[in-house]
């Protein structure tokens, strides 16, 4: 299992949309990916609804886990998926 | 009968199994007999599946009676309202026939006030969407009209300032709004009659386009504009017009020819966007629209209204020439200013200065315009209502200047009766004025009216008498005939807000969504019910990239119509509200993932103007309400209210379809 944290900067938080678009991303990847609040609220980040309830907002820290699959790639990818769009 | 939460819901989609063959006028005499008759009802109105009544005296009621009634299929009290669920597609039938054994008139609910609109006469209707077309752009037109009686008469009294940088420049931007108000009322009208708003400006810019001559200028009568012969000058005649003949000629000040326009547009608009091919619409359906409209407008109504502004003009010189006529011409006066013809009496203004040395014409106006504000004045004054008042004072000071348009069009026009009252006024202050006296009252140079009149009258004492006359009259006649319409729906509102529990969710009146029941998603794992009643477009319509796009997963979006208030579109877990309000996720019972958005890019309204009515973790039945929202917040934020509802893990089913109604 392979995790790393990433501080969200988009102004509106894990929304609906950029829920949307990273559960896209998730998807595309062939390994589990877990994200973790600060108060350890967790969630399957391939299911939207689960995302979005854990109301994450902007300058929240969240630890994203990635595990199964090529690891490596999927945790670049998504962190590169994060950098770019939250 | 005591109802629970989950009953209320439930019956929303069983009411909807509507009875055939019963006797409407039974129905409705039975409960007429058993509510202590006539008399004994304060006020009834009807929502999708019940009758809604106000009763005076609860003892007079014969529940009992009233449960057993055939097409009754339930009764329950609430809010002081005693309300019977008869169904829908036949409560509104039972509601007519109640209505016609009481004699009673429909009620103060938004929708049966909608439905008693549709049967006003025309020109009810029309006054109204005046009315609605005038009222967001009142500011505007406010602050214009008031600094361009300042200027002016600050511009008449000093004759040093008119002819500084100052004036020029105060100048353009006091008469900006009235300059380009053919834009704004396209705009505005657009708007109301559900055209879009950018095609709407493109109409009313190109008539008063830079290319065409300004129809104010026509105040020098000489003036010839040229024409195009858009299919030759040998085209067939009507009279002395050439079909396709088009006079270069702008629109400016001109408010009726505007709204026709865009009536046209919009509603060849809307047939464009069904019949054309989605494949090609953004070439095809604008083009088309500008294109035709336009074409009619500048062919066809532009000549009308050319013609029209003859016939006042050759009315008009020839009323005035003795007190009877001038009397005629001060009640007849703000209907031309209605039409947007009054610009055009400056040539007879001119002429007047040129033959006699003085303007007889400026008491009329001044009559005229007097009145409509007196009209507008005992409006604000006695008016309850803080947006009506809000309205109405500034409006009235701004007619005092001799700028009429926000008074007539804002308030008076649009409760009528003021008009009217103003109308008369207007009447007996021109014909003061016009009495034979030593001296002709008069004014010695044109362009102003009203209070900076003064400025330019030969008689000031008779002006006075003139303007107290005019004002007075119809201050007191709008004072006596005209009072204010009661804001019931309003109080309504505010009682639903505070009662958002499932149990009142009969409270929620008008807002039922008659659309409940229909399905618009459908899978193997159960159907998803439409949310609010409204226009239903598929995702990749939605006006936003994203969802359109489909990663969000496939559904549909809902342009509401008439409700505030989206219900649940199937049972399930409430698995995310988001902080904004706007949003609600739910988890079906067959795991489906389900997003309720209100809007778009409603998140950055930060819940202003949502109001939830779930949380996490609750549980919620079909049809259970989940978020109000505040439709006009929504548009004042520059958003779409679209309600998205996706089924978010859509790709996990294969089977998915989605569409308008898919009960069949």
């Amino acid at each position: 299992m392979k995790t790393f944290e990433y501080t969200i900067t988009d102004p509106v938080g894990i929304h609906a949309r950029p829920a949307g678009l990273l559960v896209k991303a998730v998807k595309a990847c062939d390994s589990a990916v877990t994200i973790t609040t600060k108060d350890g609220k967790s969630a399957d980040a391939k299911k939207l609804l689960a995302l979005m309830g854990l109301g994450i907002k902007q300058g929240d820290t969240i630890t994203v886990s990635v595990d199964g699959g090529s690891e490596d790639a999927s945790a670049a990818a998504i962190e590169k998926f994060l950098k770019e769009n939250l | 009968m005591n109802w629970t939460a989950d009953e209320a819901a439930k019956t929303f989609f069983e009411e909807r199994e509507v009875e055939m063959a019963l006797d409407y006028h039974k129905c409705a005499q039975e409960i007429v007999n058993n509510i202590g008759g006539r008399e004994n009802v304060a006020q009834a109105a009807h929502c999708a599946t019940r009758l809604r009544l106000v009763i005076k005296d609860n003892d007079k009621i014969n529940k009992e009676a009233l449960d057993n009634i055939e097409g009754v299929k339930g009764m329950f009290e609430s809010n002081g309202q005693l309300q019977l669920i008869i169904g829908t597609g036949t409560v509104n039938k039972v509601y007519d026939e109640f209505l016609a054994i009481t004699g009673m008139t429909a009620a103060t609910k938004d929708d049966v006030k909608k439905a008693a609109a549709a049967k006003q006469p025309v020109w009810k209707q029309m006054l109204k969407t005046l009315g609605d077309v005038f009222v967001p752009i009142l500011p505007a037109i406010v602050a214009s009209g008031l600094m361009m009686g300042i200027v002016e008469a600050l511009g008449k009294a000093i004759p040093s300032f008119s002819s500084s940088d100052w004036y020029g420049f105060l100048d353009l931007i006091s008469n900006t709004a009235f300059a380009y108000l053919p834009v704004l009322v396209a705009i505005s009208a657009a708007r109301v009659f559900g055209g879009n708003i950018f095609l709407g400006a493109v109409v009313g810019l190109a008539m008063v386009h830079s290319a065409l001559a300004n129809a104010w200028s026509a105040g020098s009568a000489d003036m010839v504009f040229d024409v195009w012969y858009l299919f030759g000058p040998n085209a067939p005649k009507l009279g002395s017009w050439v079909i396709g003949q088009v006079q270069q000629k702008g629109y400016q000040g001109h408010v009726i020819p505007v709204i026709i326009a865009v009536f046209i547009m919009s509603k060849l608009e809307a047939w464009l966007h069904k019949h054309i091919p989605e494949m090609i619409d953004l070439f095809v359906v604008p083009l088309c629209t500008i294109f035709v409209t336009l074409f009619i407008t500048f062919t066809f109504i532009g000549p009308i209204f050319s013609q029209l502004e003859t016939w006042v003009l050759t009315g008009a010189e020839w009323l005035v020439q003795n007190p009877i006529g001038a009397c005629a011409m001060g009640a007849l006066y703000p209907w031309t200013v209605v039409m947007g013809l009054h610009h055009m009496y400056n040539i007879i203004e001119a002429g007047m200065l040129a033959s006699t040395g003085l303007n007889t014409w400026m008491p009329i106006a001044s009559a005229a315009n007097f009145a409509q504000f007196g009209a507008c004045l005992a409006v604000g004054i006695k008016s309850k209502n803080a947006k009506t008042k809000s309205v109405a004072v500034p409006s009235s000071l701004s007619a005092a200047l001799g700028i009429t348009e926000p008074a007539i069009f804002g308030v008076n026009m649009r409760f009528f009766k003021p008009f009217i009252c103003g109308m008369i006024g207007g009447m007996a202050g021109a014909l003061f004025g016009a009495l034979p006296r030593a001296t002709a009252l008069g004014a010695t140079a044109y362009g102003v009216t009203g209070i900076p009149g003064y400025l330019t009258i030969n008689q000031p004492l008779t002006y006075t008498l003139l303007l107290l006359i005019s004002c007075g009259i119809a201050f007191a006649l709008t004072w006596i005939l005209w009072s204010e319409e009661a804001p019931e729906t309003e109080k309504k509102t505010t009682a639903v807000q505070t009662t958002p529990e499932v149990g009142n969710l009969a409270d929620a009146g008008s807002n039922v969504p008659l659309g409940l029941g229909v399905c618009v998603i459908r899978s193997s794992a159960g159907d998803i019910m439409k949310p609010i009643n409204g226009d239903v477009i598929p995702y990749n319509k939605i006006p936003d990239p994203t969802f359109a796009s489909g990663a969000l997963g496939q559904g549909v979006g809902i342009e509401p119509r008439g409700g505030d208030i989206v219900y649940s579109p199937c049972e399930g877990t409430i698995s995310s509200v988001a902080e904004s309000k706007h949003a609600v996720g739910i988890t079906g019972p067959n795991g489906q993932e389900i997003l309720v958005h209100v809007g778009i890019d409603t998140v950055d309204m930060n819940g202003d103007g949502f109001v939830d009515y779930v949380k996490e973790g609750d549980k919620v039945k079909a049809g259970q309400p989940l978020v109000k929202f505040d439709q006009e917040k929504i548009k004042k934020a520059g958003h779409s209210s679209v309600v998205v509802l996706l089924l978010t893990n859509s790709d996990d089913y294969d089977d998915v379809r989605y569409g308008e109604n898919l009960n069949n």
